[in-house]
């Protein structure tokens, strides 16, 4: 009886549990893993730890992220395919729309709680409460709504469109960096050709992007100031890839034979590799540095994101655009709080627009807080009978 | 009686050893801090040497509370007797409000006096002033947050520390490097080094700054941020002096360890500096008039 009871119990979390790819899966341990060993590293030997982190930083963050942010992109190229949940992209306009409320309202929030925490230079650090992880967004979508509910490319299309406005932002504003964007966009729009040529030329090994285009393109964002972890961005849209979208954080199988799946299984252990170290080198922050200005941006993110997405949401419906089946507004709230974890995007936007100092110890500790949202989407949606917490209709 | 721990002036003298050239400098040296170290508490410590570079230190003074304009009391009866011309400003200049009023309310009037005899301010900004205060102009920064300038024999090095970019680590290196100036003394926000239990050390900056400081001889280094003060013994062949609590204080705060040499937690403080040809003078006065630490660092010998 006990056995049975305890094998239905299994089969339940198995149920709820969402089989992601190993990617995802690796995503949602490794960063947090290596933040967890740079804090109480920088806590218990701070000397070495910033030394550490100062002389891996480049590396990490300049050079190995690109693999990373590659991978991410390439799981968007995909969504565009028949099958995904970009195409058609009329698809995308009412989480496009609603983003603006989602960046917007924890922006102003932010912008205004810093003054009365008495660290208004934090404010600068404004664009850091656009980011929302995609992988946690999805992983908590999952637990939430099941895998085929219309909330999954929802949350899908808000996390991503949320992460692009936030990496156009820091890539026009950054109050310490100089820009040299005319000269750096030459650059990069010739690297896009020569991969544009490539894909013409019907090439299949990924190399010849990633040595090629993919180097000048990150020669062309470090000139120019953007961020060259972004390298890959703009070049992996011309890798040939198959013709529908496998799923979202789904693995390519290893017989896959298109470009995009081949830098996929060649690419996705030095980028988790990557994701471990860049929680390492960046998530590393004295407790002592940390002031009451340190709960502005995960206050912003937790309050603004579920009020954001209800005005965006709001527009969208009043601009005339319908709400997806099967999402109503309470459902939209639990959403919100599932965009409002940073983490791999914040620390990425924060380690990118702020120096070593205060404010970015303060920010970088805000983001990591901000992973309550997860916990909060559960509650909340149970709290709202939301998702698989909906009350079931009586037969 | 105030708190006070540590050692006094002698133990710095012996510290700070100067080039072989001058061997009998440290006599004179050690002479004189036997002096100031008698007199403290009953006079000025501070040798008023005409034509020496006189300056006051302040940190976390901006409150507009009772304790900061008790403190610029003491300030404004220290420059009758010590007439410096020069406030060097740790940081947290403002705190909460920042409007025109409140530079009234939390600078103008505090220090109305020292601004009316003519004495400079020269403002490094901490992470609750705003961004802007740099252009404010009795601040002096020139819409800067990084800036240099040099008084006498002494060059001064105003560094943003709460936001340490590459472009400022750059400028600080050259600027350190062109520095002819007998001594060198950067001055900003966080402390590299600091023993207080609510901030402690920056190390983050510590790892950053420090190798600049090390290569290019910088001889001392005033800081603010923890609401104490607190004397550091030589790390590194350097001084350091946090003194963040000119309007502040996290009273009791101090968590004194191997290399502290001197702190004062129990009141408001600020410190009084004479620069007299290689020898910097310094006293600390607390909210209430009294001289809580004094001593004489003579400049350390740079290879």
């Amino acid at each position: 009886m006990a056995d049975e009871t305890t094998g239905r119990r299994r089969r339940m979390w198995g149920a709820a549990v969402p089989r992601l790819s190993l990617f995802a899966v690796e995503h949602l341990l490794l960063l947090p893993l290596g933040a967890v060993i740079a804090l109480v590293w920088a806590n218990t030997g701070p000397e070495s730890y910033f030394r550490f982190s100062y002389t891996a930083a480049f590396v990490v963050n300049d050079v190995a992220m690109v693999f990373f942010f590659g991978l991410m992109t390439k799981e968007v190229v995909q969504a565009t395919a028949p099958g995904g949940v970009l195409h058609p992209w009329r698809r995308a306009l009412l989480p496009v729309i609603a983003s603006i409320g989602v960046t917007l309202v924890p922006t102003l929030i932010h912008t205004y709680l810093v003054a009365p925490l008495d660290e208004p230079m934090l404010a600068s650090a404004w664009p850091v409460t656009f980011a929302t992880d995609v992988a946690v967004a999805y992983f908590t979508a999952r637990l939430v709504f099941g895998k085929h509910h219309s909330a999954i490319p929802f949350v899908i299309l808000l996390a991503i469109s949320c992460d692009a406005i936030g990496f156009v932002v820091i890539g026009i504003y950054n109050p310490t960096h100089d820009r040299h964007l005319a000269v750096g966009l030459l650059i990069l729009a010739a690297a896009m050709s020569v991969a544009s040529g490539l894909r013409r030329a019907r090439l299949k090994s990924f190399w010849p992007y990633v040595l090629g285009p993919g180097a000048i393109s990150w020669f062309a964002h470090y000139w120019s100031g953007l961020h060259p972890a972004l390298a890959l961005v703009p070049i992996i849209p011309f890798l040939p890839h198959a013709a529908r979208d496998p799923g979202f954080f789904v693995d390519a199988s290893p017989g896959s034979r298109d470009t995009l799946s081949r830098f996929e299984l060649y690419f996705r252990y030095p980028a988790q590799m990557a994701l471990f170290f860049f929680g390492l080198v960046n998530a590393g922050v004295q407790f002592g540095a940390l002031e009451e200005g340190t709960w502005a941006l995960p206050v912003a993110v937790l309050v603004g994101k579920p009020v954001g997405i209800l005005f965006g949401a709001g527009l969208a419906v009043v601009a005339g655009l319908h709400l997806p089946q099967r999402i109503g507004w309470r459902d939209l709230v639990t959403i919100g709080f599932m965009a409002a974890v940073g983490f791999s995007v914040g620390l990425f936007f924060s380690t990118a627009l702020l120096p070593p100092g205060q404010l970015r110890s303060e920010i970088n500790m805000g983001v990591m807080l901000s992973l309550v949202g997860l916990p909060l989407a559960l509650m909340v949606s149970w709290a709202l009978g939301v998702g698989r917490f909906a009350p079931k209709p009586v037969p | 009686m105030p708190r006070t721990r540590g050692s006094g002036g002698p133990d710095i003298i012996f510290r700070s050893m100067p080039s072989p050239r001058r061997r009998t400098a440290p006599l004179v040296a050690f002479l004189a801090a036997i002096a100031v170290t008698v007199v403290a508490g009953q006079a000025t410590p501070l040798p008023n040497k005409p034509g020496s570079l006189k300056f006051a230190a302040i940190g976390d003074n901006g409150t507009g509370d009772t304790p900061q304009y008790d403190v610029a009391r003491q300030m404004v009866t220290a420059h009758a007797t010590f007439g410096f011309d020069l406030v060097i400003m740790l940081g947290d200049n403002m705190y909460g409000g920042q409007s025109p009023q409140d530079f009234v309310q939390k600078f103008e009037k505090p220090y109305a006096e020292l601004l009316a005899a003519g004495v400079k301010f020269q403002a490094s900004l901490g992470n609750h002033d705003r961004p802007e205060n740099v252009s404010y102009k009795f601040y002096n920064m020139g819409g800067q947050r990084y800036y240099t300038y040099a008084r006498n024999n002494v060059r001064f090095f105003v560094i943003d520390s709460t936001q340490v970019d590459p472009k400022q680590l750059e400028w600080l290196e050259g600027a350190l490097r062109d520095a002819k100036e007998d001594w060198k003394i950067p001055y900003f926000h966080h402390p590299l080094y600091s023993d207080a239990a609510r901030h402690g050390s920056s190390v983050d900056l510590r790892v950053l700054l420090e190798p600049l400081f090390t290569k290019y001889g910088v001889n001392v280094v005033f800081s603010g941020h923890d609401h104490v003060y607190e004397r550091i013994k030589p790390q590194k062949g350097i001084y350091y002096f946090v003194s963040g609590s000119a309007g502040q204080l996290r009273k009791g705060n101090m968590r004194p360890d191997d290399e502290t040499a001197a702190y004062f937690d129990q009141d408001q403080s600020f410190m009084l500096v004479e620069v007299a040809g290689d020898d910097m003078f310094f006293q600390v006065i607390s909210r209430t008039g009294k001289t809580v630490d004094s001593g004489v660092i003579h400049r350390q010998a740079k290879g």
